[in-house]
């Protein structure tokens, strides 16, 4: 009896303090567990992690290491763009290209954007344009993959219907099958902005680690000084947290843009 | 949707589409792929032939071009690598080190992710309470979990089975809450009418409805698990194929390192293979349900 | 009607001429014969319907018409052209409507002013004043800017119907137009769509109509002639004269003579009908 009432009642809370109650007890565990270490401990606390933020903002490394990571994003994400969505069109409209180039980019599909570091370091070094080759890897096969079904998947009833209202080829590629890939290639740039995210950091983490550090920057470079040099776990865990962050925008802001493109798929 | 595209490919989401597009009307048709049985050329396995004979052809001449054999050592060289590591049995150990890390890693996400999907998809106290932290934690990727959890584990092996289990808990529970959510109520509603007990039904109706979705959520596991692994070893780790190709990269032998990326792919792609026999063999209803594949 | 005091009437508009087609199946090579020595007049201005039972190739025999595909013998023409291909004199209106999801209601009715032949020539007023009149014509006024996934079932093919009128084509080629509405709308569409026709207009002045159907009352309430087919191969069985007056209301459903045409149509086909579902 009393149990059912319970859950009743716990039923009855409001679903924000529900939702706010485990990351709550946690935040608060954590900074209990650190307060009863000696205060040399490098663990992180939640209330240090706090102050860490406000100093690494204040300062500027933060804001700068994270633009300089989200600019390479963007680079190397074009990079993908141009590159999978123009095979992808050609993949996707011809049968024939389609058979001959499938065998080849499903056997690299399976290697791991890391995997393709040391090459990328061998050829461009340490700097930049290792890690764009990382990030537009990575971007490359979720595009070309989204594009191609977007491609092969429209409405063989419109185009047809487009022919019988006499619009020739050229027009028809133009005002029903890229209209009608369009929603597949968004999803595609989304999907590809997140793990173009996922490997900058990767990328900027093992060049930093590989390369000693200092030279190429961005918040991954950020979090292995911090693990290697000043050994600033608070440090370490406010750029997690920027990264999340900055992963939950990229996805809300391409499911935005996808609703507000694609108005008549609602 | 999204979590069946990632474990498709280019080509078969294109055949998908022109298959229920020939099935739509009798007289849609390619004209131009009618084809004969038999001739070889138009087999499947010679289409891969060809393909790779085409590509490693271009891979050699690039070789050439740039005659550098430690920016771009030919296809040869790479093979004759292969085979020397496969001779010393170093390309296996460090494969099965890997591999070891893998499985482990995964089975842990399983046992977690897999009863956790059941219960947040069946009691909505317990996901109102639970889906907070876990859309809290998803957008920090495994990879940002490296510096941290170096200093936790230090550099070895449990890093990389850490940094796994994370990577594959997430489209593990979400596939599964996805499955089971997804469960025909007037299924259930169904078996009540015959007189089912409800564990009964749980077995044999909510179990079968959402094998299919974990499955797939099992094939995205793996190969985001496959990615972080490489990553993970490389930074963290003295041993494994990501330390591996590392390794060769700084001794500047490109021919092993190139040798080594071969083989994560093989893996990679040999593994997805089982994995999908496996789908199709456990659970064969899935297609009648739009989860294919 | 006295044929004889129709001058004009020598040339059919449609003629086809031992028509077939037949379908290779990519895997197996294995070959279906779909529609078999189909010899058929339409003449201008006939609304004239086919039925028959399913999968009995009505819808490859228009796909052919419209130049959508191409037959494997015999012979298609329009005003004693050679039918090659896809043209806009030769409107279709799709079973499922195929209306452009991304395109406004506006939009798709001036798509093929826009995109394709018809609009040669015109300016963009003109275009839109003729858009404009088609609107208003099925009685879309109002929703011009809605998208299709907005629409009923039923405005979704008064979309289609004004769509393909803009275009101005002579011949109208309509697959099952009505097949996917419920029974009220879809009898409501019927007096409609022969307004639309011009059934209260000269008959010079009707566009031709080669419309498919599975109704067989649908059949005989809006068609000059019904063209009964049969099936494996498909082929034309019968074709029967509507001699129903025009303009035709509600009330002739409940005449005799409708009776009697749709149970002469239906003894036709019932048997294949009965065989298709056994």
């Amino acid at each position: 009896m009393t149990t059912a009432t319970q859950t009743s009642r716990i039923a009855q809370l409001p679903p924000a303090v529900k939702a706010v109650t485990l990351p709550a007890l946690l935040i608060v565990v954590w900074q209990i567990w650190a307060m009863t270490l000696p205060e040399t401990s490098p663990a992180p606390a939640p209330a240090k992690v706090v102050q860490s933020f406000i100093e690494l903002t204040a300062s500027g490394d933060l804001v700068w290491s994270t633009l300089q990571s989200l600019g390479r994003v963007l680079a190397g994400f074009c990079v993908a763009l141009v590159l999978g969505l123009s095979l992808g069109v050609l993949m996707g409209a011809s049968r024939a290209v389609r058979e001959n180039l499938d065998p080849i980019i499903e056997s690299f599909r399976p290697i791991a954007p890391m995997a393709i570091l040391p090459i990328a370091i061998l050829w461009f070094g340490t700097g930049t344009p290792a890690a764009l080759t990382i990030v537009a890897y990575a971007a490359f096969f979720p595009l070309l993959v989204n594009t191609v079904y977007g491609v092969s998947r429209v409405d063989r009833q419109l185009v047809r219907a487009a022919q019988t209202m006499g619009v020739n080829r050229l027009r028809t590629i133009a005002t029903v099958i890229v209209p009608a890939a369009v929603p597949s290639v968004l999803l595609g740039s989304r999907l590809a902005m997140g793990v173009a995210w996922t490997a900058i950091i990767a990328a900027e983490l093992a060049v930093g680690a590989k390369s000693g550090g200092g030279t190429s920057g961005g918040i991954g470079q950020m979090m292995f000084v911090f693990y290697a040099y000043s050994i600033d776990l608070n440090g370490i865990v406010v750029c997690m947290i920027v990264v999340g962050v900055i992963a939950l925008m990229i996805d809300r802001l391409f499911r935005v843009a996808e609703h507000r493109l694609l108005p008549w798929r609602n | 949707m999204v979590s069946l595209m990632e474990t498709r490919t280019a080509k078969e989401l294109a055949e998908v589409a022109s298959e229920s597009d020939v099935d739509r009307k009798a007289g849609a048709r390619y004209p131009g792929s009618v084809r004969a049985q038999g001739r070889f050329w138009q087999a499947r396995w010679f289409i891969v032939v060809r393909a790779f004979s085409v590509f490693i052809g271009i891979w050699y001449l690039v070789a050439l071009w740039v005659a550098s054999p430690i920016q771009m050592p030919s296809p040869f060289k790479v093979l004759e690598a292969l085979i020397a590591l496969g001779r010393t049995g170093e390309l296996f150990d460090h494969a099965l080190i890997s591999a070891t890390r893998l499985v482990i890693s995964l089975v842990i996400s399983t046992l977690i992710a897999v009863p956790l999907g059941f219960l947040m998809a069946m009691n909505r106290e317990a996901n109102a309470f639970i889906d907070p932290i876990v859309e809290l934690l998803r957008p920090i990727s495994g990879i940002a979990w490296i510096p941290l959890g170096l200093f936790i584990f230090g550099v070895g092996g449990t890093l990389p089975i850490f940094i796994m289990a994370y990577v594959a808990f997430f489209p593990l529970l979400l596939n599964t809450i996805d499955g089971v959510k997804s469960i025909d109520r007037k299924l259930m509603s169904a078996a009540e009418t015959m007189g089912v007990s409800r564990s009964a039904r749980l077995l044999h109706i909510a179990v079968p409805a959402a094998l299919p979705s974990v499955m797939v959520g099992f094939r995205i596991a793996f190969a985001s698990a496959w990615a972080a692994i490489i990553a993970a070893e490389l930074i963290g780790s003295p041993s494994g194929l990501g330390f591996a190709i590392e390794w060769y990269r700084q001794l500047l032998m490109s021919p092993k390192v190139f040798a080594f990326i071969a083989m994560i792919g093989a893996i990679g792609y040999l593994c997805d293979l089982g994995l999908r026999t496996l789908q199709h063999k456990l659970t064969p209803w899935a297609e009648g349900m739009g989860i294919g594949q | 009607m006295n044929v004889a005091t129709m001058p004009s009437k020598a040339q059919p508009k449609l003629r086809l001429r031992n028509v077939s087609k037949e379908y290779v199946a990519p895997r197996t090579g294995q070959r279906t014969l779909a529609v078999s020595d189909f010899t058929l007049d339409v003449r201008a201005g006939e609304f004239l319907c086919i039925v028959g039972p399913s999968g009995c190739g009505k819808s490859t025999v228009l796909n052919m018409i419209a130049g959508l595909d191409q037959p494997t013998g015999g012979d298609i023409e329009m005003d004693g052209h050679h039918v090659r291909g896809p043209g806009a004199e030769r409107g279709v209106m799709f079973q499922d409507y195929a209306l452009f999801p991304w395109k406004s209601v506006r939009d798709n009715v001036g798509f093929g002013l826009r995109h394709g032949t018809p609009g040669a020539g015109l300016t963009a007023a003109e275009r839109n004043d003729r858009v404009n009149h088609f609107v208003n014509m099925v009685g879309l006024a109002g929703a011009e800017a809605k998208f299709p996934h907005q629409l009923s079932g039923g405005m979704k093919q008064r979309v289609a119907l004004a769509r393909l009128l803009a275009n101005g084509p002579d011949v109208l080629l309509m697959d099952e137009p009505l097949g996917a509405l419920d029974a009220q709308t879809r009898m409501v569409l019927q007096v409609e769509l022969l307004r639309i026709w011009g059934e209260a207009a000269e008959e010079g002045d009707r566009k031709t109509v080669v419309f498919i159907t599975h109704g067989i009352d649908e059949a005989v309430f809006l068609a000059d002639r019904v063209v009964v087919m049969s099936s494996h191969p498909g082929r034309v069985s019968a074709v029967i004269d509507i001699d129903i007056p025009r303009p035709r209301r509600e009330s002739i459903r409940s005449e005799p003579r409708f009776g009697q045409l749709t149970d002469e149509i239906w003894s036709l086909i019932r048997d294949e009908a009965y065989q298709a579902i056994a």
